[in-house]
């Protein structure tokens, strides 16, 4: 079993980041707050509560070197939290936007954040050193629909999107002033700031959780079409392929080296994928246990089954009851959707062999693939 | 005969088992406000192809989807008058204390006899198969519900009936 840790913080989670040395986790509680939690000798405390937002916070993310906190929420606003003494101090940031904000990422160096949103823009925000003011900068052409995903290239100048029309874009988001650049990164380096370098029509149905490899080789996003498309050589002439899942969608994705990913859904399982030799991806394992039983409870006669389910009332708190019905219970370690899967590893590192993620029912929970010899091959 | 109520019970499930992935998403074209993707129908690209599953000419159930809510509609079998009756005053009764059940809808969707709307909110605080199982022990139960009031009402007439004429014998 490679779930190490299990702990639930709330009733719903909505999406949680780490901080860099990973003994504080933040997360959005489904409300307007930021709860921040230390793990101190086995036990999580609440270190911190943020709150500045009016509506819920639909993303957080924690930069790595500089210990920032950027928090997106459905109320349009967004904040950049930094810790002075025993206080996170609050930055408003302007982003201009004029629906609600759905996901958020620091750029690989820390100096820019992306934001995709409903009012069917990306934000790319930047800090002013004449201002003392974070900027933000739109790009407001293309997008027919919201963002659901965004994802930095590791060379920062490059991002992709996700939006709910199925389509996958990357964009140049070199800014004057704040990136330099860089004679080897190639021709996708000379675009222009906001130029579309390549657009993806693979899904028909809402795409969500775009993520890039480790080294940018590669990039990998989700249908809600029970799809999982991975794009090599995203660039003039990119090689796509999709992987069919058996069971329902993904929410989220997360490379684990070049070779392996793990996406995790509403099927409550986080499932590897990997890439053999001559790269072609497939569907590996589920990696909580997985039991399937018909109906719990012992089995009756189906008169004496319906009596006792009226004798007994049928409650949603209830167990389960009526013979030949199969209601599945899933034995997974998260008990609904998981929504968030997030590297434990330190950024910028080529491989993870810890993540954790978060999901609709409350719970936090911390993978470790130390101990999965046949998934080892791939790190 | 219950076979093919079976059939029709288990299409509706593992239909709903993949409709009912449902996740919090702020609208599109009223800043701050989340409303039901499915009431609202603005967006096409947030809806997803409503399946329609028949058993019969009488009875089918309509499930609609989106990127937030799902709506299911059914219609009830109505073998004659009585029975039209009876459905709609039950499910009418029903349907006015709709808060108490929370996925039920207060109003039917045109052509059908009730509705169910479920949200991203129901999702995330009752368990999906929990609310799979709700859904189609409601479908069992309805139709129980209705022979047995018809059944009721014959007898009841039956025995004012007799007790009535006696007084002529």
């Amino acid at each position: 079993m490679a779930a190490i840790s299990v702990h639930r913080f709330a009733l719903c989670i909505t999406c949680h980041s780490w901080s860099p040395d990973r003994s504080m986790v933040a997360f959005c509680p489904n409300s307007n707050e930021v709860h921040i939690y230390r793990l101190s000798e086995d036990k999580w405390e609440r270190a911190y509560v943020l709150q500045k937002h009016d509506q819920i916070v639909s993303g957080i993310d924690w930069s790595a070197r500089s210990n920032r906190i950027v928090t997106v929420s459905h109320d349009r606003n967004s904040y950049v939290w930094n810790l002075e003494g025993s206080e996170w101090v609050p930055t408003l940031v302007i982003l201009r936007l004029n629906h609600a904000a759905l996901c958020v990422q620091w750029s690989p160096q820390e100096n820019k954040f992306a934001v995709g949103s409903g009012a069917k823009t990306v934000c790319i925000c930047y800090y002013e050193l004449e201002n003392n003011w974070w900027v933000s900068k739109l790009i407001r052409k293309r997008h027919n629909s919201s963002v659901t995903s965004v994802a930095w290239h590791p060379n920062n100048i490059l991002l992709a999107t996700t939006s709910t029309v199925g389509k996958c874009r990357v964009f140049s988001t070199f800014i004057k002033g704040v990136d330099t650049r860089d004679s080897d990164a190639g021709a996708s380096a000379d675009a222009k700031f906001g130029e579309q370098i390549l657009q993806l029509d693979l899904s028909y149905s809402w795409a969500f959780g775009v993520k890039w490899s480790p080294r940018g080789n590669t990039l990998a996003y989700v249908g809600h079409n029970s799809m999982i498309y991975f794009v090599d050589d995203v660039g003039p002439s990119p090689l796509a392929q999709n992987v069919l899942l058996c069971g329902l969608p993904l929410r989220d994705v997360l490379f684990i080296s070049e070779r392996m990913a793990v996406g995790v859904g509403f099927d409550c399982n986080p499932m590897v994928f990997a890439a053999d030799e001559s790269g072609i991806w497939n569907f590996i394992k589920f990696l909580g246990e997985r039991k399937t039983s018909s109906f719990s409870g012992p089995k009756y006669g189906s008169q004496f089954s319906e009596a006792f389910g009226k004798f007994y009332g049928q409650s949603r708190q209830g167990t389960s009851n009526n013979g030949g019905e199969n209601s599945r219970h899933l034995e997974s370690v998260h008990e609904n959707c998981i929504t968030c899967i997030v590297s434990l590893e330190e950024s910028g590192s080529s491989s993870t062999r810890r993540f954790s993620t978060s999901g609709v029912d409350g719970n936090i929970v911390i993978w470790d693939l130390e101990n999965s010899e046949d998934l080892l091959e791939f790190l | 005969m219950a076979n093919s109520l079976r059939l029709y019970l288990t299409c509706i499930r593992s239909t709903l088992e993949a409709a009912m992935c449902l996740q919090n998403f702020p609208c599109q074209e009223v800043e701050r406000h989340n409303k039901p993707e499915v009431e609202l129908q603005t967006s096409p690209e947030l809806l997803l192809n409503p399946v329609l599953i028949c058993r019969n000419e009488a009875e089918k159930c309509l499930i609609e989807t989106s990127i937030n809510s799902l709506r299911i509609s059914l219609k009830v079998k109505q073998a004659d008058e009585l029975e039209n009756i009876l459905t709609k005053k039950f499910l009418r009764f029903l349907s006015m204390r709709a808060e108490a059940f929370q996925v039920l809808r207060r109003k039917p969707v045109q052509g059908y006899d009730i509705s169910f709307l479920i949200t991203n909110y129901h999702c995330e605080e009752m368990q999906k198969h929990k609310l799979i199982d709700f859904i189609v022990q409601f479908m069992e139960d309805i139709d129980k519900e209705i022979s047995e009031l018809k059944m009721s009402v014959n007898t009841r007439g039956r025995l004012v009936a007799a007790e009535f004429l006696k007084q002529f014998i």
